[in-house]
């Protein structure tokens, strides 16, 4: 029988899981496409608790997350290209010139 | 009883690839766990009842998002990348943490032990007469008391827009 | 709902089914692999190969698919907002409806002149 904790612990599982890409890995699109699982993660865990409690809420949440997921992917991979057109350096704990 | 099993093949198949992406060295192959992971959380929303944001989650994050990071790897020479050190110098404090946020998760649920009426509140059901909220209903709130949010969202994605097209121009 | 998934996760099945069948009927079929070692890889010469053949790939291509997502994006708002429109007809609230839909859309509107002047819309040249 299907209870909220299976999707909760569903949720912290993929959470946990995107936290650990985003602070261990070293290249830059494995770290955004973590940032992608953390978000979502959030959004399992909106869906769920909306069954749960039969708002609407929570989806209509959930789909602004996931508008937000698509507009900071595509500032994000920007960033990541604006990278490449100069010297290629794609490590996320080596970048730390703001201006060159 | 077929509820449990859709949603535990499609909970093993979402965690088992994510912790996949994580572990890839090439960028290709932890895109394409990634868009897995995408698709079995869209089989999770199938099978909560929310049909809308099934839909969403495939036509704009499967179907979007990942061509986006998959032009993206193609755009960038990764060859370097691949050659280095996977995990970066502070796994050891990452790790740290993780154990930290577990720890936090397993006190929380220790610490409400019992609610007088209901037993231990992490295994609360879905009572049966709830109706799963319809597109319809989520169209009206979304209309209703979230309609500036609804405007800001389009003022966001504006300036997504504007932001990564000046980000990538020709001459910079 | 379990009704209707009911042909939803046979199609699920189907397509999960159609690659794996068909890579493994080319695999049974096609003559097993003669040469190996460095016969596999492209004659250079004699210099070792490198590797980097893609070469320069185009960054249009990624803007092209930014405009996408974006505009994608403003749909998945555009689908409740059409799905309930009858009911706002029918509540008198259509003009309401219709103003803010208008109003979002033409913010929008305004980042698509701007990419128009910036000659991002028309293909390459």
């Amino acid at each position: 029988m299907l209870s909220i904790a299976h999707y909760f612990f569903l949720s912290f599982a993929l959470f946990l899981i995107g936290v650990i890409g985003v602070v261990m890995r070293r290249n830059v699109i494995i770290v955004l496409m973590s940032i992608e699982l953390i978000l979502n993660a959030v959004n399992i865990n909106l869906v769920a608790f909306s069954r749960l409690f039969g708002d609407a809420a929570g989806q209509v949440f959930a789909l602004f997350i996931i508008a937000d997921a698509a507009a900071e992917a595509v500032v994000g991979l920007a960033i990541m290209i604006a990278f490449f057109r100069h010297p290629d350096s794609l490590f996320a704990d080596e970048t730390d010139l703001l201006k060159w | 009883m077929p509820d449990s099993v859709v949603f535990y093949i499609f909970a093993v198949i979402a965690v088992v690839t994510a912790a996949l992406m994580v572990t890839r060295r090439n960028a290709w192959h932890g895109a394409v766990c990634l868009i897995t992971t995408l698709l079995a959380t869209a089989g999770i929303f199938l099978q909560l009842h929310a049909g809308f944001l099934f839909i969403v989650q495939i036509i704009l994050y499967v179907s979007g998002i990942m061509v986006l990071f998959v032009f993206v790897i193609m755009c960038v020479n990764l060859n370097v990348a691949m050659q280095q050190m996977k995990f970066a110098r502070q796994k050891w404090v990452a790790l740290m943490v993780c154990v930290v946020l577990v720890a936090q998760l397993a006190l929380i649920i220790w610490s409400l032990r019992k609610i007088p009426s209901q037993g231990l509140p992490v295994f609360v059901s879905v009572a049966p007469e709830r109706v799963p909220p319809t597109t319809q209903e989520v169209a009206k709130s979304l209309f209703g008391p979230y309609l500036l949010s609804f405007e800001i969202v389009s003022v966001m994605l504006l300036v997504a827009m504007i932001g990564a097209v000046a980000l990538t121009k020709k001459k910079m | 709902m379990h009704r209707a998934s009911i042909p939803l996760l046979l199609y699920a099945l189907l397509v999960t089914a159609f690659p794996v069948v068909a890579l493994l009927v080319a695999r049974s079929k096609r003559p097993a692999l003669t040469v190996l070692g460095a016969k596999l890889y492209p004659h250079e010469s004699g210099i070792p190969p490198e590797d980097g053949a893609p070469g320069k790939y185009s960054v249009r291509f990624f803007i092209f698919a930014t405009l996408f997502v974006i505009f994608e994006v403003q749909m998945m708002f555009l689908i409740p907002w059409a799905i309930s429109f009858r009911g706002w007809v029918a509540a008198h609230m259509a003009v309401f409806a219709l103003i803010w839909m208008v109003i979002s859309l033409g913010i929008l509107f305004v980042g698509y002149t701007w990419l128009r002047r910036h000659g991002h819309c028309s293909g390459p040249e």
